[in-house]
């Protein structure tokens, strides 16, 4: 890709040619009384004529925001109002669904307006004349290339690879203008593939030349990005897919899923976020060829396994030819393309609340360890009750390009309307019980009373205690068949309390590992707990271990985290593991990460996040080093835990990483 | 047959073929200036400080009447950031077989193998054997300074499948100066793997203006010839331990 190009979005040069529209939407709107769908389509519409077309030296895939914000459509009296008559799920907005690229690159968007809504219609204009707007400044730049692009798409069918590309961008920027977030990119390479194939098969692209242009559309995920926030600067749910079975069972990945790879490796961008799929039968190459990625510390690829996700959709109730086009959110939720209207990141429930409320209310007048075990299982169901129960009238702001994008009336749900709940500190509750188990009722060594006062006073006046529970009693992540069985047991529980309810939309609900930012959040609803986790201390993310056990070696938790039943919790939520940089010194190290990745695979796991980590871990290691306890450092023959370093020795990593990154 | 080892390291990755577990026994008859795990050089229990991690709460210094704490005159037992940690652990090689065997079964596969590893795997000989013959059809390989009787050598040899030995200074008043040692029996030995047929690689630390001189460079290549030789970049790092032991880092 173009240097200066590049550099010139990256150092965010662009932002100097944004502006600041003084909009007062939604008291305008709501002064003339204006339906939703309405609201929508004028904000579009408003937007889209405020929209500047600038093209950048040697860009080759174009738009970019240039209005820096995007107002309400509504005020904060009319938000109140909904709220008290509708369930509103985080902004109210559609979020987090992968509509039909595909369908709509291969028809053009003239195709596509003759069977939308006026709304639709409305919308479809709009983006053809914004369209027009760039094609009138190619002209006049002399950039014949754009003008033959823009001469054809968006109004009629894709007849190429670039045009494909430049299709899919112009898609993808008119939803986030629409107002929705958390835009998915789906399976890319399943969908691309057949642009690129042909022109390869007409001599118009080598493999090189093809991943210069991928190169420059993969920058374009990161021009707007940082207009559209999620919970925090990044959380965009830009993610890709890669791989996996189609619906005729064969394997997706192709060279278009090699280039992705690569591309994501030569950029070193965050966005897009890549994802692939894998399965019993995927080549140890492909691991090794992905481990270079997982190298790059950008956190990508994460997995997930066919094996496990397809026939847990399918027992959930999603017909094969859906379950096999799977694909992932703003995260790692599973979720459907183009019928698919899941919410699949709705709630969250705490295990570690769970097994608080019981330890407290319930272990005193608990004989056996099974009673208390059944306390804490009481509480799981009353929680997942009250959360599906409080789950009523869901209502989105309806969203008329979406719904042109969407094989399903998007505006009344679509073939899927499952609803996901989250799992939280799954391994903080799973060290409690075998902590609570071991210490008051195997061994009898401390009585219910002590251990709640210990616990309530944050351990301040039982250093011993607080010692033997963090640091010599067994955890999650060491393969321990004793404390594993009780993440089995809580995710078990977890899925058999919402088995057999129906949501508000007629759907199902999904019982998932995930934490999205409950990790921080549902930890400070409790104080300390019985594992020895100290009040104000987080759980790990996702699936993960506690964050100060003391771990083996990464495979000891990839065996412990592979136990459970996922066939029954295929919301998502993955097992992340961090390396470091140092770890990757040469091909034959890449490719045993890739080994790692294969052995979670094989031992049907569900989803596996790697991180290489990067010098800000690492200083926030030196802060938080409870935080950060599984950093491996390779320093020469041999390998260390970064916290257990010398801070001298810490400083001389950091040094060194930075000529790394 | 009890043992002294210091840790296990699955996946390593750096350690021979394929994913493997190596083993550290605890114990070396070396004393090289440069050594990276002066853990492994007493086969005596160790206690080891972190201080990165040390508020500074003194609990540890308060009395107890834990057996285990009375040599070392903390106790273990109370840090709330788990700063003080015995190295060094007896353990059965029946015991340590079925532990390494667990965690090989994970990698199913792609389980490359176990390295032994120290200190000196030799410097505790008789426990080496019991635990070869415990992991017998597994990849066994061995990471060793060479510095044991003739005899044992072979012995052993034999009964690996890839052999990484270390071969640090050609001189011998060189050696022992830097190392405690003459290099003698250890050039008699590579000798005898370099006639046994099993597979190995001859490692050489490079530690500036001791072991990195071209003087010493060729002269191992004189002794090695055309084997296998693998020069191992020496990075500052190697002296980290040191400070937890309460010992000295002498370069």
């Amino acid at each position: 890709m173009d240097k200066k190009l590049y550099d010139f979005f990256v150092n965010k040069e662009h932002h100097k040619l944004r502006h600041t529209v003084d909009w007062n939407l939604a008291q305008e709107y709501s002064a003339a009384n204006l339906t939703p769908k309405e609201r929508m389509a004028d904000r579009f519409e408003r937007v889209m004529k405020e929209e500047k077309a600038i093209i950048n030296d040697n860009e080759k895939i174009v738009f970019m925001r240039t209005v820096a914000n995007l107002p309400d459509c509504f005020t904060e009296d009319e938000w109140a109002d909904i709220k008290s008559k509708h369930y509103i799920h985080e902004l109210g907005y559609m979020s987090n669904l992968s509509p039909n690229y595909y369908g709509t690159i291969a028809e053009g968007l003239l195709q596509k307006r003759k069977t939308a809504d006026e709304y639709g219609k409305r919308a479809i204009d709009n983006i053809i004349m914004l369209s027009d707007k760039y094609l009138e400044q190619a002209k006049k730049q002399g950039r014949e290339d754009i003008v033959e692009v823009l001469t054809q798409v968006p109004r009629y069918p894709a007849r190429n690879f670039r045009e494909a590309l430049q299709f899919f961008r112009i898609i993808h920027f008119a939803l986030w203008a629409e107002g929705n977030y958390h835009n998915t990119v789906g399976r890319f390479d399943k969908y691309i593939y057949p642009y690129l194939k042909a022109d390869m098969d007409k001599g118009l692209y080598t493999a090189k030349t093809a991943l210069d242009l991928l190169e420059d559309f993969f920058l374009s995920f990161n021009k707007d990005s940082d207009i559209y926030v999620g919970v925090q600067q990044g959380d965009n749910g830009q993610s890709m897919m890669l791989g996996g079975l189609d619906e005729n069972g064969n394997e997706v990945f192709n060279l278009l899923s090699e280039l992705c790879l690569k591309a994501s490796y030569n950029n070193k961008l965050i966005d897009p976020k890549i994802n692939l799929r894998v399965s019993k039968n995927t080549p140890k190459e492909r691991y090794t060829l992905a481990s270079h990625l997982t190298k790059a510390g950008l956190g990508f690829p994460q997995y997930s396994n066919d094996d496990i996700v397809i026939p847990a959709l399918e027992k959930l109730g999603y017909e094969y030819c859906d379950a096999v086009n799977y694909t992932v959110a703003a995260c790692w939720e599973f979720i459907i393309p183009n019928v698919g209207a899941d919410v699949a990141n709705i709630s969250a429930l705490s295990f570690p609340k769970a097994v608080d409320t019981a330890f407290h209310n319930n272990l005193k007048n608990c004989e056996t360890f099974d009673e208390f075990l059944t306390a804490v299982k009481r509480e799981i169901k009353n929680t997942a009750d009250s959360i599906c129960e409080g789950i009523k009238d869901l209502w989105f702001v309806p969203s008329p390009f979406m719904n042109v994008l969407m094989d399903t009336d998007i505006y009344n749900g679509g073939k899927y309307n499952n609803f996901g709940i989250h799992g939280t500190g799954i391994a903080t509750a799973a060290d409690s019980l075998a902590a609570i188990k071991k210490y008051v009722y195997d061994d009898k060594t401390i009585s219910a009373e002590e251990y709640i006062n210990a616990v309530d006073t944050n351990f301040e006046n039982s250093p011993e205690l607080l010692h033997k529970l963090r640091f010599e009693t067994p955890k999650v992540g060491n393969n321990d068949d004793n404390v594993d069985s009780f993440v089995v047991k809580l995710l078990d529980t977890f899925a058999d309390s919402l088995e057999g309810k129906t949501n508000c939309r007629g759907g199902k609900f999904r019982a998932g590992t995930g934490s999205a930012m409950y990790y921080l959040w549902h930890a400070n609803e409790i104080g300390a707990s019985p594992d020895g986790r100290r009040n104000g201390e987080p759980f790990g993310t996702n699936f993960s271990v506690s964050l100060f056990a003391d771990i083996k070696s990464p495979l000891t938790v990839i065996a412990s985290m592979s136990k459970p039943h996922f066939e029954r919790a295929i919301n998502g939520g993955p097992l992340t593991l961090e390396f470091h940089q140092s770890l990757f010194t040469d091909e034959e190290s890449v490719e045993k990460v890739g080994m790692v990745v294969k052995s979670f695979i094989d031992k049907g796991g569900h989803q596996l996040q790697l991180n290489t980590v990067n010098r800000e871990t690492m200083l926030d290691a030196q802060i938080h080093p409870e935080n950060h306890k599984q950093l491996v450092v390779r320093i020469w023959g041999w390998s260390a835990y970064f916290v257990e370093l010398d801070k001298e020795y810490q400083d001389h990593v950091i040094a060194r990483q930075a000529y790394t990154v | 047959m009890n043992g002294i080892i210091f840790d296990i390291k699955e996946m390593a990755v750096h350690d021979g073929p394929g994913l493997r577990t190596t083993v550290f026994f605890k114990g070396c008859a070396l004393k090289c200036r440069w050594c990276h795990n002066p853990e492994g050089l007493s086969k005596n229990l160790q206690l080891m400080y972190k201080e990165a991690r040390c508020t500074h709460c003194n609990l540890c210094k308060s009395e107890c009447n834990h057996t285990e704490c009375k040599p070392f005159g903390r106790c273990l037992h109370i840090c709330p950031e788990n700063c003080l940690v015995v190295s060094g652990r007896e353990v059965s090689a029946n015991n340590l077989a079925d532990e390494l065997k667990k965690g090989a079964e994970i990698l199913g596969e792609s389980f490359g193998g176990f390295t032994f590893s120290g200190g000196e795997p030799f410097f505790q000989y008789d426990f080496l054997i019991s635990l070869i013959e415990e992991l017998k059809g597994y990849n066994l390989c061995i990471e060793t300074s060479g510095y044991t009787e003739s005899e044992k050598f072979k012995t052993v040899v034999d009964k690996l499948d890839y052999v990484i030995m270390d071969i640090k200074l050609a001189d011998s008043n060189l050696h022992n100066k830097y190392t405690g040692v003459h290099n003698g029996i250890i050039i008699k030995n590579f000798e005898i793997l370099r006639d046994s047929g099993v597979p190995f690689v001859i490692r050489t630390p490079l530690i500036p203006n001791i072991t990195d001189t071209k003087e010493n460079l060729d002269g191992i290549k004189k002794i090695i010839g055309d084997s296998p030789w693998e020069k191992i970049p020496y990075n500052t790092m190697a002296g980290a331990k040191y400070k937890m032991l309460g010992m000295e880092y002498s370069l």
